[in-house]
């Protein structure tokens, strides 16, 4: 038995399964059936083992080169290296939804048998939810639509080898799982958002049960932007790592989304507001990602033709479609069921900030989701193709980010309901005074760009609120408990990670903010053409070229420039190159990156001598600080971990062990 | 009480404001940030005025890829775009990219200088997940490249 039968057979197997587990797990829940819960467990356990099988199976038939397998012989060569023939798993259509489906069994094993614990009723109901999404994935994987082991006859000596863009940096390991565990891990929310639509629960019990999910798919999705963003900048060579590319804005959607509902979220745990406008923001959230697969996997982003020719084109689009239609009329029908408990506080309350900045975000989201669909409806009625230049993005995104930079400094420092005059003093004294020392580090850096030199401002202000919340807090865990301040510091985290996780990401979102501000208002770029020995120089930087050799790989040949760089305490190799791969007509330019915290010294091979190798021509960027960007994303990467992880487990050991002991509901 | 009410609708009408700013920056800003994306063809039968920026797609046709050096140091290279149909003249500055081959397809954005030749800004490579060769009359498809 071939890989590839027994990865389909094990698809068609896990459809069926997923089948009986969506009308055991709805039964379950209406007749509150224990035994059918049990089979319906089962199912979601069988279901996630055949989609492991399935996916080890895909990744066995790459590493083999079975190119009897269409995906195979499409996405994979002989000479492919094994790294990139098991990682080809998300090189395409079909694997990527390979992969997606066997995170989505995973998520539902886990409300399966840790959430059908906690709060059985809620959480049967979500499982019906997670499985009948996860049976229409597996239509999509077990039938011709986007299906993995289709095959092809004859099977082909050699197949056609990765996309040359996928097989060229190590970071594509990391980058497209990332995003697919946090676009994923979202639809956990939306199933127990829907299912207390469905079964009128008016509390916030499906808020609380998926909070710890909510802040890790949202982790995810922001780790997975931030190595997308490092992916673009060190494979693309272009020298960015942001492009408003329709596939970076379905990402960032999303996470839009879902950062405004970590904060609103809280608004209606402590205030018991905002009840519809969470559960809105949970279904927008998921709605996105469906969106975003949608814009990716369909081609309709290339052109809106393409979208006819692709046959999971119309089924994602049919099912953003019904989701968005059952979510919104399970919104108004339970309406009513959904008041809030109270007014809202003053304009100076934490609750109004948070709402404010929720206006905000929903406010970039909505641009972006115009600038990103614009060109598809233009395509659509004019027939003319079209695309919005970064221009549009770039001049409403940044005002907003302003915003919600200077909100995000302001919020945490609020107390509840309203704030006095004397707490607004005791707050923001320092604040202001370090906005005023960021704004005086710009200048005396040279970052005079109005952009820039507000956000190192608010940068400074924010900072100052962070510190000076980590400061009282370990100041009073002096005085109560007489910890040492390492101690304390560590108990904070401990103790009230959800709050000190939350300000660690803060300081991420900062770091992110500056290094984006950095490198935008003063990367310097030149261009030489150079014959061995010569050197350009710019910002401190010497670079030399030594030599311009052809160098052969089996899967690749190359064209590469040995680079020497002095200067500003440097003393490195760089090796810029033009890379061919036999599947490709165009060489793909790898630069050659010497990364510092200072600055980066980017380097690209643009052209070269075709015939004697006797001249170069190489680009040279200095680009100031943007090693941050990626170092601020592991921040913010942490914050989450912290914020998500020790605190939520307790309570969810404490919430099992609660109901173990009461008596069904 | 009366003091929470009015909070809350100056919350409402600060939000209001907000999407009324941004709805209009928003509105505005869509109209001067379009870049069409066209074939010389189409680009000849809208008679697009020279300053405005487009995206031109073809091929680079056989044999027109050239190295020009103006001044020492000030090299420009030109070639001819193509969509079968209808050719373009493009003139950009610098060194050749060597993403750029002559029969292969090629995207630049740049506009088009009162002569008719068109003025390259950027040349972009056309990666598109799986490889088809360009086909006459139709533009390729493409993602940023190098600016």
């Amino acid at each position: 038995m071939s890989a590839g039968d027994l990865g389909g057979a094990a698809l068609r197997a896990a459809l069926f399964l997923s089948l009986w587990g969506t009308l055991a797990a709805v039964y379950a829940a209406w007749r509150r059936d224990a035994r059918v819960l049990q089979s319906a467990r089962l199912a979601a356990g069988v279901v996630l083992g055949l989609l492991l099988v399935a996916a080890v199976s895909m990744m066995f038939a790459l590493a083999t080169h079975d190119f009897s397998i269409l995906y195979v012989a499409e996405n994979n060569a002989r000479e492919t290296p094994l790294f990139y023939s098991i990682i080809s798993l998300w090189a395409a259509l079909e694997g990527s939804i390979l992969l997606w489906t066997t995170i989505l069994a995973g998520a539902t094993a886990f409300v399966a048998f840790r959430g059908t614990l906690a709060i059985p009723r809620l959480a049967t109901t979500a499982l019906a939810v997670m499985f009948a999404m996860l049976t229409f994935f597996l239509l999509l994987v077990a039938t011709p639509a986007a299906d993995p082991f289709a095959r092809l006859v004859p099977a082909p000596d050699n197949g056609n080898g990765p996309n040359a863009l996928l097989q060229n940096h190590p970071l594509m390991a990391l980058h497209p799982p990332l995003l697919y565990l946090g676009y994923v891990l979202t639809s956990v929310p939306f199933a127990y958002a829907i299912a207390s639509l469905i079964i009128g629960e008016g509390g916030d019990r499906w808020l609380v049960a998926t909070r710890r999910f909510a802040l890790i798919s949202w982790g995810l999705l922001g780790v997975g932007i931030v190595a997308g963003a490092w992916w673009s900048y060190a494979v693309l060579g272009w020298g960015g790592y942001w492009a408003w590319d329709p596939v970076e804005n379905a990402a960032i959607m999303p996470w839009l989304t879902s950062t405004a509902y970590l904060h609103s979220v809280m608004v209606e745990e402590k205030r018991r507001l905002l009840r519809s406008w969470n559960l809105a923001l949970v279904i927008a959230t998921f709605a996105l990602t469906i969106l975003g697969t949608f814009l990716t996997r369909s081609g309709v982003v290339n052109s809106v033709h393409s979208f006819s020719l692709s046959a999971i084109g119309p089924l994602l689009l049919g099912y953003l479609v019904a989701i968005l239609v059952l979510s919104v009329g399970l919104l108004l029908w339970r309406s009513a069921r959904l008041r809030d408990a109270g007014p809202i506080g003053t304009p100076l309350s934490r609750e109004a900030i948070f709402l404010f900045q929720n206006v905000l975000f929903m406010a970039a989201t909505l641009t972006v989701l115009l600038g990103t669909l614009y060109p598809l409806v233009a395509e659509a009625i004019s027939g003319a193709q079209l695309s919005i230049g970064g221009p549009y993005f770039d001049r409403i995104e940044v005002p907003l980010a302003l915003a919600l930079l200077f909100l995000m400094g302001v919020g945490p420092q609020l107390p509840w309901h309203g704030a006095s005059r004397a707490t607004l003093e005791r707050q923001f004294t320092a604040p202001i005074v370090a906005a005023a020392g960021g704004a005086v580090a710009a200048l005396i850096t040279g970052t005079t760009a109005l952009a820039a030199l507000l956000t190192y401002a608010l940068g400074g202000f924010v900072l100052a609120t962070v510190v000076q919340e980590f400061v009282r807090g370990v100041r009073a865990r002096r005085a109560l408990h007489g910890e040492s301040s390492l101690a304390a510091l560590a108990n904070l985290f401990r103790r009230s990670g959800r709050r000190y996780g939350g300000y660690v990401v803060h300081v991420g979102i900062v770091l992110v903010a500056l290094a984006i501000a950095t490198s935008q208002a003063r990367t310097v770029d030149a261009e030489k053409t150079l014959a061995p020995g010569e050197t350009v120089e710019l910002a401190g930087y010497t670079v030399r070229l030594d030599a311009v050799r052809a160098v052969s790989e089996p899967q690749r040949d190359s064209i590469v420039a040995d680079l020497a760089v002095s200067g500003n305490g440097a003393s490195d190799h760089l090796r810029p190159a033009l890379v061919q791969y036999p599947n490709s007509a165009q060489a793909v330019g790898s630069p050659g990156i010497g990364a510092g915290l200072r600055d980066d010294l980017y380097t690209i091979l643009a052209a070269y001598d075709q015939r004697t190798l006797s001249w170069a021509t190489i680009r040279v960027r200095v680009i100031p600080g943007v090693s941050w960007l990626w170092l601020g994303g592991a921040v913010v990467g942490i914050g989450a971990l912290i914020a998500g992880l020790p605190a939520s487990r307790r309570r969810a050991v404490r919430m099992a062990v609660a109901e173990a002991a009461a008596p069904a509901e | 009480m009366l003091e929470r009410i009015g909070a809350r609708r100056v919350l409402l009408i600060a939000a209001l404001a907000v999407a009324v700013l941004v709805g209009t920056v928003a509105a505005t800003n869509l109209q001067s940030a379009t870049i069409y994306y066209l074939t010389p063809s189409e680009a000849k039968a809208r008679n697009i005025p020279s300053k405005q920026i487009i995206r031109l797609g073809g091929q680079v046709k056989a044999e027109t890829l050239k190295t020009s050096f103006g001044s020492p140091g000030q090299a420009t290279f030109t070639f001819v775009i193509t969509d079968g149909v209808e050719d373009v003249f493009v003139i950009a500055d610098g060194a050749i990219p060597g993403i750029l081959r002559e029969g292969a397809g090629a995207v630049v954005e740049g506009s088009y200088l009162p002569d008719g030749t068109f003025h390259a800004d950027q040349v972009i490579a056309k990666h598109d997940e799986v490889y088809t060769a360009p086909t006459a009359g139709a533009t390729p498809l493409h993602r940023t490249g190098f600016p």
